[in-house]
């Protein structure tokens, strides 16, 4: 399932790169951008209000968002852990990290319980300056990794833009998902949706060792060993828990955990 | 673990309906009449080109200075999605030529030109 998980997500990662490439060299006027879901997001009340889109956004924006909360209604956050290319990358380097500092780091459970609400935060703030500050500009591409990265720079941004992607990507190394944990808006968006999605891990109480190898596979911190069934907002589906466990069977992918 | 091919099935399936459906809510990125409903001509024609550079409100009001001033261009309908642009005008006074040759031409910005917007096709409606 790792084979088939880390192919999508080249898939997706190398449609993005080639669009960057063609981006680049004049060939194509769409960014990232055009594909962003969380555009969709930012795209609705000037839709609602003016029957009108902001900037550079369309009906694809808006398309894809719906798409995205339909995919974790049905599968968690599985946009996060198969389709994101920003998510990929930090996935990479938090391996990478994990391999050069031989642990993964944590922030003290109090601290990272108050980061993670910030992603709300950004939830708020960014249209609310898109409509308020930024005058239907789209005044957020100058703090989003994802669009600084994949567009090396595009539009709007500015020298302070690569600071913050460095600055992410370099979290992402000693923090798994920094990012996706503590910031990025499109995942405190999916997050009710989350908890509730159909098909979730489940673990068999009776063939269930208690050896905790699933809770230090997960890369999002997910306590897999201490629940009947993962029901955490931030689980992407990435499988890495039942990769780990070396008992047949005791965990499994379920529909609403049964 | 037969059910986790579910996940990029549906993954494929969420994405193929986005790109399915986007033309049911397609809404204009710009809507622009240059002239008054009354001054209207009794005989309009439209013309549809996919010009690159028009990719956004800012680029669609640009635009729309570029052919404001050619005589007979009524109407403009911008889609950032295709790119494209929708004018109507008055066939007695212009056409497609004229018009694209306004949006085409070079903008001075702070003492430099631009090309800011080129055709890439055309579709008489
Ligand atoms: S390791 Fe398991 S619990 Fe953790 S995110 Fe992946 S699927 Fe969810
Ligand atoms: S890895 Fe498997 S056996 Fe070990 S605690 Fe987790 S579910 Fe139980």
């Amino acid at each position: 399932m790792k084979v088939l998980r880390t192919l999508v997500q080249v898939l997706f990662l190398g449609g993005v790169v080639a669009l960057l490439l063609r981006g680049l060299a004049g060939h194509t006027p769409n960014t990232c951008e055009y594909y962003c879901p969380f555009g969709g997001l930012v795209a609705l009340y000037p839709l609602a209000r003016y029957k009108a889109y902001a900037c550079a956004l369309t009906e694809l924006n808006v398309a894809l968002l719906v798409s995205v909360l339909v995919l974790t209604v049905v599968s968690k956050k599985s946009f996060c852990g198969w389709v994101c290319p920003l998510g990929t990358v930090q996935e990479w380097l938090g391996r990478l990290g994990g391999k050069l500092f031989r642990r993964r780091f944590r922030l003290p459970k109090g601290v990272d319980r108050v980061l993670m609400n910030l992603r709300y935060v950004v939830l708020i703030a960014v249209p609310v300056l898109t409509f308020t500050v930024w005058k239907f500009d789209l005044g957020f591409r100058a703090y989003d990794p994802f669009y600084i990265l994949f567009t090396w720079g595009g539009h709007e941004t500015a020298a302070f833009s690569f600071y913050i992607v460095i600055g992410v990507l370099a979290a992402a190394l000693l923090i798994p998902f920094f990012w996706c944990r503590y910031l990025c808006p499109m995942g405190a968006a999916m997050d009710p949706l989350s908890r509730a999605g159909a098909l979730r891990i489940r673990r068999n109480r009776d063939t269930c060792t208690d050896c905790g190898e699933c809770d230090k596979a997960c890369p999002h911190a997910i306590p897999v060993s201490r629940v009947d069934e993962v029901t955490a907002r931030n689980c992407t589906n990435c499988l890495d828990c039942i990769e780990e466990c070396p008992v047949e069977g005791a965990l499994e992918l379920s529909w609403f955990g049964k | 673990m037969k059910k986790a091919v579910i996940i990029p099935l549906a993954i494929a399936l969420v994405i193929l309906l986005a790109f399915a459906t986007t033309n049911a809510y397609r809404v204009p990125t710009a809507d622009i009449s240059f002239v008054e409903c009354d001054e209207r001509p009794t005989s309009v024609a439209t013309v549809e080109f996919e010009v690159s550079g028009l990719k956004c409100r800012g680029t669609a009001r640009t635009f729309a200075r570029q052919i404001q001033d050619v005589p007979g261009v009524v109407s403009f309908v911008a889609y950032a999605r295709t790119h494209s642009a929708i004018v109507e005008y008055d066939p007695a006074l212009t056409d497609p030529d004229a018009i694209r040759e306004a949006f085409e031409e070079p903008i001075l910005h702070e003492g430099k030109t631009y090309e800011v917007f080129k055709m890439v096709s055309v579709a008489g409606e």
